[in-house]
């Protein structure tokens, strides 16, 4: 078994770009609790990894296995093609950035850049040099001499990060370290993030929940839901061809019409039928494609539907309702519409409109009409 | 009517009555004063304390006359020459005193693997096993305890005879000082587990694991975050262990059994045996001064850790 796992790793390796990270139908149980079932990815060195899913899911217990924390109840996790389950975190070349920072509060914010090289026993007399200089990556140079209290929340995460950083680990983990933050700095840290990944080249795990983050610092996106993995792709990949249901709901604002399949054809064309209704869209998933009869749902991006106040504008649409709007809330940039389509059983649909301020707004009452392209559409059993 | 009991409880009802009751006693103008009053009771005491001192001062400054028993109407410092040259106050100073730092240094090292394990382990059965066996001691007392050691360590107590059984020769394992030493130790080990846990509770797990991320073992992770962060409870425990044991008087006279006389007893021996009340004063007198020149020495050299209540940070 154990030598199975391992050429499945050196083969992968050999192929090109070198795998600096392979997880391996890795399963994690707590007596009863199957927190992380069966997941198996691959991460080439160098690259940005985002595992994205909702609280529970099981992402700390993964990158915890592969921190070494934890000890997978099944599988096997390869680092640089190593299978590493008999090695303790202190030996695996990991820089861990804890959600909790877990900065050494009786260190200053230099020792504690400093504490993983003297604990790697690196000549002390390279490593002042050493630490100013990861101090001033991540923006804090000259504040080494502080304590870790005297620094806010934003100075406190760069310290945690230049800890990890500084013995140039063969990977970077990080578990929701901006989660505490407020969204600007949240923000801030995440560009920051890409801009010292891509500066280091260092391969990078991160771990989320927020949706935005990922789409925006990631290579790869790993979705996970219920301990099991759900999609891998890069973001634009994630967002635009979603695998399944879950991917499609957990990313972006997406509304779901329930029905029924009616008809599949060779080029991945499928229409459901709602009611009266016949809805033409896209097989979501390739691998999973569903069949005549089966029961499926049509997914569609709030971004994707096109509203107006007269049917004859939408045309050009291969589908259009006719609806009621129920509720319009104002974020910014954005509007956001819900209307209920007497069509689909007075189900609620949410519409973006991006320009509110150039188009019509329509109020609360108003009869409108919504209508999206077929292409747009993905049906997932 | 349901509702309205959950959303304002009988407890806070009773509260209310109880602080209508306490406006009529002690209205309203009154208030400023009311934090004074809470001091009071802490504050008599300290004066007592503080009276019962003097007493003692005075007390130390006047000679017996062996010859009348009657104590002298003036003052000298003749008690205090004794006390400083008598070889005897010596001898037992200097063993009380070699005696509070050994017994605090191992209770410490005791304590502390105790403590962690009490604290870090994820059985909630081993915790409250550990809790309870913490406690136990507490509720035999000292005196019964040290009892105890002599059954099992007497000349003719179970550990003897289980020597003798295997053919060693019963040994003299009580009257002597190590024996005083561990009596103490055995003593001192829940004050310490008990000072020591707060201290490692307020450590976060996580610091441990990071500290492992960053490449450190588990000595190098106890040496350089465990330890350092741990120091207001190890000073706090210090403390209390190393006066605790300096001015103890129960495990020296039993488990010593006349031989091994630390301060305490040699105080009680002036005022019950002697009758040298002015003695003892001056013993008590110097025993107060050495107790407060090494707490003092502790924090100077330590800082007041947990003593300190979160007022200076480490
Ligand atoms: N030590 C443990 N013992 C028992 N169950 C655990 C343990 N750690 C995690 N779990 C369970 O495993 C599941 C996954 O937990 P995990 O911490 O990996 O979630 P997560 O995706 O990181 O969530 P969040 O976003 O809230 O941090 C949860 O159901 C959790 O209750
Ligand atoms: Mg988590």
């Amino acid at each position: 078994m154990q030598e199975a796992f391992r050429t499945v790793a050196s083969r992968e390796a050999e192929g090109g770009r070198e795998i600096a990270v392979a997880v391996r139908n890795v399963g994690m149980d707590f007596d009863g609790v199957h927190a992380v079932k069966n997941a198996s990815f691959d991460l080439p060195k160098g690259r940005f990894l985002t595992i994205l899913g909702p609280s529970g899911s099981g992402k700390t217990t993964l990158l915890r296995m592969i921190a070494g924390f934890q000890t997978p109840s099944s599988g096997e996790i390869f680092i640089n093609g190593e299978a590493v389950s008999a090695v303790p975190p202190h030996k695996r070349s990991i820089g861990m950035v804890f959600q909790r920072l877990a900065l050494f509060p009786h260190m200053t914010a230099a020792e504690n850049v400093a504490f993983p090289l003297k604990m790697r026993r690196r000549d002390a007399r390279t490593i002042p040099e050493r630490v100013e200089r990861y101090l001033a990556l991540v923006r804090l140079g000259g504040y080494g001499g502080r304590r870790i209290h005297e620094l806010s929340g934003g100075q406190q995460q760069r310290v945690a990060i230049a800890r990890a950083l500084v013995f140039e680990p063969d990977l970077l983990l990080l578990d929701e370290p901006l989660a505490a933050l407020d969204r600007k700095l949240r923000e801030e840290m995440q560009l920051e993030f890409r801009r010292i990944q891509r500066e280091l080249g260092v391969t990078t795990i991160n771990v989320t929940h927020d949706q935005r983050e990922a789409l925006v610092v990631s290579d790869d996106i790993v979705v996970m839901d219920q301990g099991e993995i759900q999609q891998k792709a890069q973001p634009i990949h994630t967002y635009r061809q979603p695998r399944n249901a879950f991917v499609a709901n957990f990313i972006g604002v997406t509304n779901f019409i329930a029905g029924t399949v009616r008809a599949v054809s060779e080029g991945g064309d499928v229409s459901i039928l709602r009611g009266d209704l016949t809805l033409a869209g896209k097989i979501g998933d390739p691998a999973n494609p569903p069949a005549e009869g089966d029961k499926a749902s049509g997914a569609i991006r709030a971004e994707q539907i096109r509203l107006a106040s007269d049917a004859a504008q939408l045309s050009k649409l291969d589908c259009v309702l006719a609806g009621t709007v129920t509720d319009t809330i104002f974020e910014g940039e954005r509007m956001v519409y819900e209307i209920a389509c007497a069509a689909i059983g007075d189900e609620v649909m949410r519409v973006f409109d991006h320009d509110p301020a150039a188009h019509m707004q329509f109020e609360i009452g108003e009869s409108v009409f919504l209508g999206w392209n077929a292409r747009d559409m993905l049906v997932f059993r | 009517m349901r509702a309205a009991r959950t959303a304002y409880p009988l407890k806070w009802r009773i509260m209310d009555a109880l602080e209508g009751v306490a406006a009529a006693i002690w209205p309203a103008r009154f208030r400023r004063a009311t934090p004074y009053l809470m001091l009071l009771p802490a504050v008599l005491l300290v004066g007592l304390l503080v009276l019962g001192l003097i007493q003692i001062a005075d007390a130390s400054l006047r000679t017996l006359d062996t010859t009348t028993f009657q104590f002298s109407d003036d003052y000298s410092i003749a008690n205090f020459r004794r006390a400083l040259t008598e070889p005897l106050f010596l001898v037992v100073a200097q063993r009380s005193l070699i005696a509070a730092l050994i017994v605090t240094a191992v209770t410490l090292v005791f304590a502390f693997p105790y403590a962690y394990l009490m604290v870090r382990t994820r059985s909630p059965r081993l915790r409250k096993f550990l809790l309870i066996a913490l406690f136990l001691p507490f509720f035999i007392g000292q005196v019964v305890r040290a009892y105890g050691w002599l059954i099992i360590l007497g000349n003719q107590g179970m550990v003897n005879e289980a020597l003798g059984v295997v053919g060693i020769a019963p040994m003299r394992l009580i009257y002597n000082y190590p024996a005083v030493l561990f009596g103490l130790v055995q003593y001192m080990l829940p004050f310490a587990v008990l000072m020591l846990a707060p201290a490692l509770t307020a450590i976060p797990e996580e610091l441990e694991a990071a500290a492992g991320s960053l490449g450190a073992n588990w000595v190098r992770t106890f040496i350089h975050v465990v330890l350092p962060l741990a120091r207001p409870g190890f000073i706090g425990a210090g403390v209390v262990v190393l006066t605790l044991s300096l001015t103890d008087f129960a495990v020296p006279a039993i488990l010593g059994g006349g031989s091994q006389d630390f301060i305490a007893n040699a105080i009680y021996d002036q005022f019950f045996r002697t009758s040298d009340q002015g003695l003892g004063a001056t013993l008590a007198l110097m025993l107060v001064a050495l107790g407060s020149i090494l707490v003092g020495l502790v924090f100077a050299l330590f800082g007041a850790g947990t003593l300190a209540m979160g007022r200076s940070r480490a």
